[in-house]
């Protein structure tokens, strides 16, 4: 169980981790359309650059996002004890 | 206070559970193979493929039957990440989002990708910004959960009257859309086949609620990915040698580009606003397939990707899954497998949409109209392609396409078995099933947890609970049945609708009720209120065209509308209670019981001691 003093710390805690993981996911999906025509003559795997980027790289970035999210998640709950009991 | 190990409750054989029915599935797959082979009629294949999986699913559930809430609303709590992932991903856009993305990849190339990444992202948000609190909470239904978090019995109905509007026009789209692919694989009339599908799915979730539904979706959610994935593996192992065509149609992609460039077609410049996505008739090709930007303009591009992501974050029909996972790191995790499963599914449909394409640009553009091979004129006559135009050498634009047809033109095509072809359209069947299943018990549930039992906090008797939530979600499916045999519509925007006004209700409250402390009951409401109030202009607005804005991307301006309305409505408001702020500090921190089970526990307490 987690103590009371340990609350707002891991608020806090909780909060950066949320903004380190989203903010730059979320300028990602912003910027990667405005470059895809810039980014077509370039070649990846065979596909247009910025087409795969939109496609495929979009759900590898988000994937990353959640993954490390989930992990450092996890160990900011461990760290203040406010993980669940299991 | 009980606690179980979380590893006793859930079942280990699960894995086992759905091998069985994958290789079930695969069997059956081969069985119709063989029995064409053999010379069985067509019918009967057709019939096959579309009662067989129907059969598989609809046993699922009716072998999940329940009489415990805890079961019928909450699957349990045992539902591991990766199946939750599973349904939430088959969920999230269901048949719409097999069926018509294909097409509008086909028309429209990479501006359809706003959808998938708008899903995406929505996905993203609510696995950091909302899933595990509302995992930690515990609620059966969204508007449980704020009228709850608000200690508002007002506002508890008033969401649930507000998200009953994005609810049954999905329901309506999913519908529309399975039953035209039913109709397509057994050659039925649509309506009696919507008639089917409707049943289909009562029988799958009436019993056993999200229990049913957990494990009959994870059954149709692996149908649709391997019904997907085989023909367009076999495509690309011809084409391109290489079987996994989600990474590999590069080279083709490329190869429509060159095409396109010989025969000098380039994509106009559109006001940063316009928006012009494939409706549902036939419609000619006349884009780019790489080259962004020339059916969406800039904003409209970024303004739908965001309507999605605020849909998708809080869609009513979505967040009963992952309050079913076993605990709140695997709600966390369960968005991440539903990432991956989206992403499968949407990589897949997009190879789909190249291989035709290549095929239209290679094969048709630059014959003459009587000239065109046998599987085109065969579209043509079945009314899902047209030529227009007599010229010796047709210029692309003279092809039309239905783009709710493009995802099974490619076995024909390419001169695949037709067994390949029904096994699409029983994967783009398992989808649309998928989808109207999560959203007619989403619907049915909240009728009848939040309308007609809304007025009190304590569950009425297990028995009454049970029986309306089973009338709701037969009268839910009766009802959406025959709206969507009635009112016409395009499935896709129906879905882009229902997104739009599911984020612009919800969304702004539900992301300020976790990460703000002070917002309280006038705040939320205002919020919900403001926000519902203005989408639904937005659109109505959007479709008579008075602003210039499109009816798609208009709710998103109703999102800071919101978030604006509940701050100032918390300002004038009093400071929340000290009991709501208690809840709220509970709700923020994983460990120990959900907010839920602790407060019906205290009810049972209470209950138990008025007598005495």
């Amino acid at each position: 169980m987690m103590q009371r003093k340990e609350r707002k710390p891991y608020w806090r805690h909780t909060k950066l981790q949320m903004v380190a993981s989203l903010v730059p996911f979320i300028l990602v999906m912003i910027v990667f359309p405005l470059y895809a025509e810039r980014l077509n003559s370039n070649k990846f795997l065979g596909f247009p650059l910025g087409y795969f980027l939109l496609g495929h790289g979009l759900i590898v970035i988000a994937l990353f996002t959640i993954a490390s999210y989930v992990n450092r998640q996890d160990a900011i709950d461990h760290w203040h004890g406010a993980h669940e009991d299991h | 206070m009980p606690t179980t190990h979380r590893t006793r409750r859930i079942n280990p054989r699960l894995g086992t559970y759905f091998g069985i029915f994958v290789s079930a599935f695969l069997s059956l797959l081969m069985i119709v193979a063989i029995g064409e082979q053999l010379g069985v009629s067509d019918t009967i294949l057709r019939w096959t493929m579309l009662l067989v999986p129907l059969g598989f699913y609809v046993g699922i559930g009716i072998a999940g039957q329940t009489q415990d809430p805890a079961d019928y609303f909450a699957a349990g709590r045992r539902v591991p990440a990766f199946f939750t992932g599973l349904g939430i991903a088959a969920c999230s856009l269901g048949g719409v989002g097999v069926v018509s993305v294909t097409g509008l990849v086909l028309m429209n190339g990479i501006d359809a990708w706003c959808i998938a990444n708008g899903v995406v992202a929505g996905l993203v948000v609510c696995a950091i910004l909302i899933s595990p609190y509302l995992r930690k909470f515990g609620s059966y239904t969204l508007p449980s959960y704020l009228g709850r978090r608000f200690d508002s019995r007002l506002l508890r109905v008033i969401v649930a009257a507000a998200a009953c509007v994005p609810l049954l026009l999905i329901i309506i789209a999913e519908i529309k859309v399975g039953a035209m692919v039913a109709s397509r694989l057994s050659g039925s009339p649509e309506r009696s086949m919507s008639i089917l599908l409707a049943l289909a799915i009562v029988l799958t979730i009436g019993l056993g609620g999200l229990r049913s539904m957990s494990w009959g979706v994870t059954a149709a959610a692996l149908t649709t990915i391997i019904a997907l994935v085989i023909p367009v593996g076999i495509v690309a192992t011809e084409v391109t040698n290489f079987p996994l065509a989600q990474l590999s149609y590069g080279p083709t992609l490329r190869a429509v580009g060159r095409l396109e460039d010989v025969r000098g077609i380039s994509s106009a410049i559109l006001s940063p606003l316009s928006f012009d996505f494939a409706g549902v008739g036939l419609e000619p090709l006349t884009r780019r397939m790489a080259r962004p930007f020339g059916s969406l303009g800039t904003a409209s591009y970024l303004l739908t990707t965001l309507t999605l992501m605020a849909g998708i974050a809080v869609a009513p029909w979505l967040t009963p899954r992952f309050g079913a996972t076993p605990g709140i790191y695997e709600a966390r995790k369960s968005m991440g497998w539903a990432v991956f499963a989206f992403g499968t599914v949407i990589l897949t449909i997009s190879a789909y949409a190249v291989f035709e394409r290549d095929i239209i640009m290679e094969r048709l553009v630059g014959q003459s109209a009587t000239s065109v091979p046998e599987w085109f004129q065969a579209l043509v006559q079945s009314g899902d392609a047209a030529i227009d135009g007599r010229a010796p050498q047709l210029p692309m634009s003279a092809f039309s396409f239905r783009r709710d047809a493009a995802l099974f033109m490619l076995p024909p095509a390419m001169q695949l078995p037709p067994v390949l072809l029904y096994l699409v359209l029983s994967g783009a069947l398992a989808a649309a099933f998928c989808g109207a299943c999560s959203a007619i018990l989403a619907l049915g549930t909240i009728v009848s947890e939040d309308v007609v039992h809304g007025s009190q906090w304590e569950a009425p008797s297990t028995k009454l609970r049970l029986l309306t939530a089973r009338l709701a979600t037969l009268a839910t499916a009766a009802g959406g049945t025959i709206l969507a045999g009635m009112l016409p519509g395009d499935p896709l925007q129906l879905t882009i609708w229902a997104l739009g006004l599911a984020g612009a209700t919800a969304f702004p409250v539900v992301v300020l009720s976790i990460w703000w402390k002070r917002l309280n009951a006038l705040g939320a409401l205002l919020g919900v209120l403001s926000g519902f109030i203005v989408a639904v202009l937005g659109i109505v607005a959007g479709e008579s065209n008075w602003f210039g804005v499109p009816s798609e991307v208009v709710s998103v301006f109703a999102l800071p509308i919101g978030i604006a309305a509940a701050i100032i409505g918390s300002r004038i408001g009093a400071a929340p209670p000290r009991n709501v702020l208690e809840m709220v500090r509970d709700m923020r921190i994983p460990g120990g019981e959900t907010v839920h089970d602790r407060e019906q526990r205290l009810l049972r307490l209470k209950r138990r001691q008025r007598p005495a």
